[in-house]
């Protein structure tokens, strides 16, 4: 008999059912600490404390809310103790999970004994508790200590259960010390991410997951606590998203579904979706202030306060930077603050509102061969108009309901948004004579192309729980539902210095509505099989007012004739007509999405997924009364999950194996002509990829490693620029040093990524160079203030950051146009230092 | 287990690993057609098709750059507003300026590397200028030819030399479409059939006729510019009304006739 593989012997050595699933397995007091008495504090006002507070992954008690006061001492001393709890996280569903936790402290005997109305003399507690130390007691051990009754509340929003290996709850936790330059980085947690950037600082990262090439966010619903972040009916690409408006210290917390399995996953979820989830751990007011490379300066509030959750926050960042190049100059202002609060014992609410504006300046793309030819620097540019800004303003809030077995959530939001990006790609080739203009030759490339969008969005679901066959049982009926008001406009500008629009592309008006229903059930058969899925509807309306419907007329009136304009008012013979043209579009899909999961055995959770997802095509694309087409993918996947605490629950461990295919009818491919990712034909995807987490108190990596094969159906040739694979790694050490200054201890951290990508395929049969570049960053933090010092690209390595061919011409080798595709690149950043000093004032040191 | 992996690898390799096609360099070489008969630093002997024996002392063609197209030689010659330049069609290019001389077979070389892929070219395109293509005014003489012709007792001793700038405006032929005869179309000689597929390394030659110049050319159409010796000459000017200043123009920009491209690998 041949041996089995290792894996193998491995998962099915671990085979033992050990809990139920679908259900949560509350957290569990590891090591107590008592309280000590403050020596001058007034009497307590009552003999316990109330705590609430969330027990972290970590297993430490974290963000904790006094809801009943013996006094801001007795508070004060109380939560000090709790601070050194240790506990054994919740687990669900096999996986450890953050749980928020009600604690009544009560004062041990000795303390309450000086309750008699008597405020004690200085060492009259000392006998049994001498100040500034605390008594260690392992749980259990000590029956005879103050009893500190614990009950599990559901205080916070419950995530929704697993669909299977390629569902990622993230939570960045330690890993945040891995030094990211915005919000989106925080994406490269989730494997086969690959992020690069043609429009610099401030123009939204171009996102790459899977095999995919999502561009900015197009194949990927990117939600912010629940708030869409896709931008429908934007001329850059339907689905649009700009990550920048987040405050990447507000990143509390990651949800990425690479692929559609969740019925709750909506438009955009062709890739995939990612959920960000934004909180503050850190209490009190903290002031970061940080200087580095290339004049670069950042400025960051952040608040929380000591009674509240972590999703009661506050934060506002400014920033600056020259850039490492030219014109790649940007600055940014960053503001964003949550309340969550409770109507009643079964009714919280959270509110928030964001706000952003950025301005920032582009490099483009260079021709190698310019480059070669010593005729453009590295970081140079061709045309220094290239740019943009953008600008967020919203507000939301939900109400969650929780009584018994029945939860409902609602939640509405108000978002405003406009952007504008100025972007060359093919210099002066793209401006054909047309014989109604003026004679003209090429009068530059450069698009200017600008958006304005209101949106109204609402979402909210009903759950029931049921007790059947001995297992829970859960349904959920849930909506979607998002209306958009869109201006968008794009022009060509003349080259040279001018801001002189010469031509325009479009001028729409749009009002797009996308309705979604759902349901979805988890239904339990056994403790260890479990189906989860449903069905998804999504009904997409459009009406576009094309503003600038005739661009051209065959047979023009010699007596009227058009002239240069770009938006024609006449047809043949020059017959007046509107320039106007009006379009209703609608169309229907149905997106049945199921998961079926096998475990957990010894914490081994064998999963496999099968969905539907679609992406609504750009307003200029549709046609009246025409059935509105979407792209339309199809994704399944297996998958092996483990997830445990491992060496005495010392190294809390997961891991994942998985093994993956999607195949999308209308796949978006970038076009150098247009900037932008336009249709093109049907593609599949085939790969695999390992993830693995470690963490402890000492240190928290991460690693994953995706290798995926994206193919055109009918040629069977590779999709260009999408990575076949990606490796990253995340790493952080976190630990007090051994010795102590003015008698409070020392704390050290520092945390690394490293980022390797293969040779991505190119157009016409050529790879582009390899991505290897590591970051890194190190702090001390003592008592209030912390002082740290990041370093992005580490080794400096130069490198191309996105690599492209197709042709252009930006006239550096006059007088003929070079017409042919040729090798163009941006460049990655070089290293780049930032020292950051922050202090916090009212939070736990 | 090891099967199943083994499939997975078999097909993630895939039958291929690549987006298709590749980008390809290449020379370029020009001069005087095989057929022709030309002898290097020998005048040229021929009968026109109008029955003038000529004798061609000098047949010199300027092209600037030469492109490579996708686009089918009878679509795009169909096309009637095609613009001069369309963008995302281009399979090879050679930017530098050569001049030709058409009365030497031995292959002359481009001084530029070409440049293209190796998607199928269907037709090519001779930019007959050294400057912008759309410039007003251009200065460069793009043929310079020199001979005598004789029909008869008639004898024609000529010289010519033909520039495409301002004296080669066309009106457009409708008000409403001023840029319908842009001087562009009037220095691109296009399409020239030429179905190949580049290779890395290959050759392009460009082949040039120069009977073709003066197959239609009536030679007792010229101008005399002076008596003794007899001299004749071709006016450099669209304006001219004499059938041989037209002929040779039309010759010279001819998409069939004076030129053709092989490739060889």
């Amino acid at each position: 008999m041949r041996s089995l593989p290792l894996p193998l012997v491995v998962l099915f050595a671990l085979l033992a059912p050990r809990a139920r699933a679908g259900e949560v397995v509350p957290p569990e007091v590891v090591t107590r600490v008592e309280a000590v008495a403050p020596a001058t504090a007034p009497p307590p006002s009552q003999d316990h404390v109330l705590l609430e507070f969330t027990v972290t992954v970590e297993g430490r008690a974290g963000d904790v809310v006094v809801l009943e006061s013996a006094g801001p001492a007795w508070d004060a001393a109380a939560r000090e103790a709790l601070s050194r709890w240790v506990f054994k996280p919740a687990v669900h569903e096999g996986t450890i999970v953050a749980s928020r936790t009600r604690l009544s402290f009560a004062m041990p005997a000795v303390l309450l004994a000086r309750d008699g109305g008597q405020p004690d003399d200085a060492d009259a507690g000392s006998a049994a508790h001498p100040p500034h130390s605390s008594e260690v007691i392992e749980d259990g051990a000590d029956g005879a200590h103050a009893d500190h009754a614990m009950s599990t509340v559901i205080t916070g929003r419950l995530l929704p259960k697993s669909r299977g290996a390629s569902d990622l709850n993230i939570e960045v936790g330690k890993l945040s010390l891995v030094p990211v330059q915005t919000a989106g980085e925080r994406l490269k947690l989730a494997p086969g991410v690959l992020l690069t950037n043609e429009g610099g600082d401030g123009h939204p990262e171009r996102i790459f997951m899977r095999g995919f090439d999502a561009r900015e966010g197009q194949d990927i619903e990117l939600s912010v606590d629940g708030v869409p972040v896709n931008d429908s009916g934007n001329l850059h690409g339907n689905g649009y998203a700009d990550l920048n408006f987040i405050i990447p210290e507000l990143v509390e917390n990651l949800r990425v579904i690479e692929g559609p399995f969740d019925p709750r996953q909506g438009n955009y979820a062709v890739a995939g979706s990612a959920e960000y989830e934004l909180g503050l751990a850190k209490k009190g007011l903290t002031v970061k202030a940080s200087a580095g490379s290339f004049n670069a300066q950042r400025l960051v509030l952040l608040w929380s306060p000591e009674s509240a959750s972590s999703r009661t926050y506050g934060g506002v960042s400014l920033q600056r930077a020259d850039g490492f190049g030219q014109n790649r100059g940007s600055q940014s202002a960053r503001a964003a603050a949550g309340y969550e609060g409770r109507l009643s014992e079964t009714t919280s609410f959270r509110v928030r509102a964001i706000g952003y504006t950025a301005g920032f300046r582009s490099a483009g793309v260079v021709r190698d061969d310019d480059f070669r030819a010593g005729r453009l620097g590295f970081f140079d540019t061709y045309d220094a108009r290239q740019g943009g800004d953008a600008t967020r303003a919203s507000v939301s809030g939900d109400v969650h309901y929780h009584l018994g077995s029945f939860t409902a959530h609602q939640q509405a939001a108000l978002v405003f948004r406009s952007s504008r990006v100025r972007e060359n790609f093919t210099g002066f080739l793209s401006d054909v004579q047309l014989p109604r203009q003026s004679p003209h030759g090429q009068r530059g490339d450069l698009i200017d192309r600008d958006s304005e969008a209101v949106t109204v969005s609402a979402r909210g679901y009903g759950k029931l729980r049921k007790r059947l066959f001995e297992q829970s049982q859960e349904l959920e009926l849930g909506y979607f539902a998002r209306y958009d008001v869109v201006q968008g406009q794009q022009q060509r500008l003349l080259g040279g210095d001018s801001n002189t629009p010469y031509a325009k592309d479009y001028d729409l008006s749009s009002r797009l509505s996308d309705v979604g229903l759902y349901a979805d059930a988890n239904l339990n058969f056994t403790s260890w099989l479990s189906l989860r899925g449903g069905v998804r509807a999504d009904l997409l309306t459009y009406l576009v007012n094309n503003a600038c419907a005739v661009n051209d007329v065959r047979r023009p009136s010699p007596s009227n004739a058009p002239g240069d304009a770009s938006c024609l008012s006449q047809r043949d013979f020059g017959q007046y007509r509107e320039p106007t043209e009006r379009v209703s579009a609608f169309g229907t899909a149905v997106m049945p999405r199921v998961s079926l999961l096998v475990g957990p055995f010894k914490g081994v959770t064998v999963t496999g997924s099968f969905g539907d997802g679609v992406r609504s095509i750009d307003p200029q694309f549709v046609s009246e009364n025409k059935e509105t087409p979407f792209a339309a993918i199809r994704a399944w996947e297996g998958g092996v999950v483990f997830a445990d605490k491992l060496f005495d629950e010392r190294l809390d461990f997961s891991a994942r194996g998985v093994v993956f295919g999607t195949r999308v009818d209308k796949d978006l491919v970038f076009s150098e002509q247009e900037g932008r990712n336009v249709i093109g034909g049907s593609t599949s995807r085939l790969g695999g990829l390992l993830q693995a987490r470690a963490r402890s108190s000492l240190f928290d990596v991460q690693a994953h490693a995706t290798f995926v094969r994206s193919q055109f159906d009918d040629t069977g040739l590779l999709v260009p620029y999408v990575p076949d694979l990606v490796v990253r790694f995340d790493g952080a050490v976190f630990h007090d040093l051994p010795w102590k200054l003015l008698g409070a201890p020392v704390k050290a951290s520092a945390g690394v990524g490293v980022t390797y990508v293969g040779r991505r395929a190119l157009p016409f049969g050529q790879r582009s160079d390899v991505i290897f570049v590591t970051d890194a960053n190190a702090e001390l933090a003592w008592r209030w203030v912390t002082v740290g010092l990041s370093a992005t690209n580490l080794f400096d390595n130069r490198y191309r950051l996105s690599e492209f061919n197709f042709a252009s011409d930006f006239q550096t080798t006059p007088p003929f146009p070079t017409l042919v595709p040729v090798r163009h690149f941006t460049a990655g950043a070089p290293r780049a230092l930032m020292l950051t000093l922050a202090f916090n004032v009212g939070g736990a040191s | 287990m090891r099967r199943l992996g083994l499939a997975l690898g078999v097909a993630l390799a895939g039958c291929g690993s690549s987006t298709g096609n590749a980008l390809v360099s290449f020379r370029a070489t020009a001069g005087a057609a095989p057929e022709v008969g030309a002898v290097t630093g020998q005048p040229l002997r021929f009968t026109s098709a109008r029955g003038f024996d000529v004798t061609l002392t000098t047949a010199r063609v300027f092209v600037g750059a030469l492109y490579l197209s996708t686009v089918e030689p009878t679509t795009a010659s169909g096309a009637l507003e095609a613009p001069c330049v369309s963008p995302g069609i281009t399979t090879g290019e050679v930017r530098g300026g050569l001049e030709v001389d058409a009365l030497d077979p031995t292959p002359q070389p481009f001084p530029a590397e070409g440049l293209g892929s190796d998607l199928p070219t269907r037709s090519a395109s001779l930019w007959l200028t050294n400057g912008d293509v759309n410039a007003p005014d251009e200065r460069t003489v793009v043929l310079r030819v020199e001979g005598t012709a004789s029909r008869g007792a008639d004898v024609y001793p000529f010289v010519g030399s033909v520039r495409i700038g301002s004296n080669r405006v066309t009106p457009p032929r409708n008000p409403a479409l001023p840029s319908s005869n842009p001087i562009c179309e009037q220095r691109i000689v296009t399409p020239i059939a030429f179905d190949a597929t580049l290779s890395p390394g290959a050759t392009v030659q460009l082949f040039v006729d120069p009977r073709a110049y003066f197959a239609s050319v009536d030679f007792a159409t010229l101008e005399p510019v002076s008596q003794a010796p007899a001299t004749y000459r071709f006016r450099d000017e669209t304006a001219s009304a004499a059938q041989a200043d037209t002929a040779l123009f039309n010759a010279l920009r001819a998409n069939q006739g004076p030129y053709r491209l092989e490739l060889t690998p």
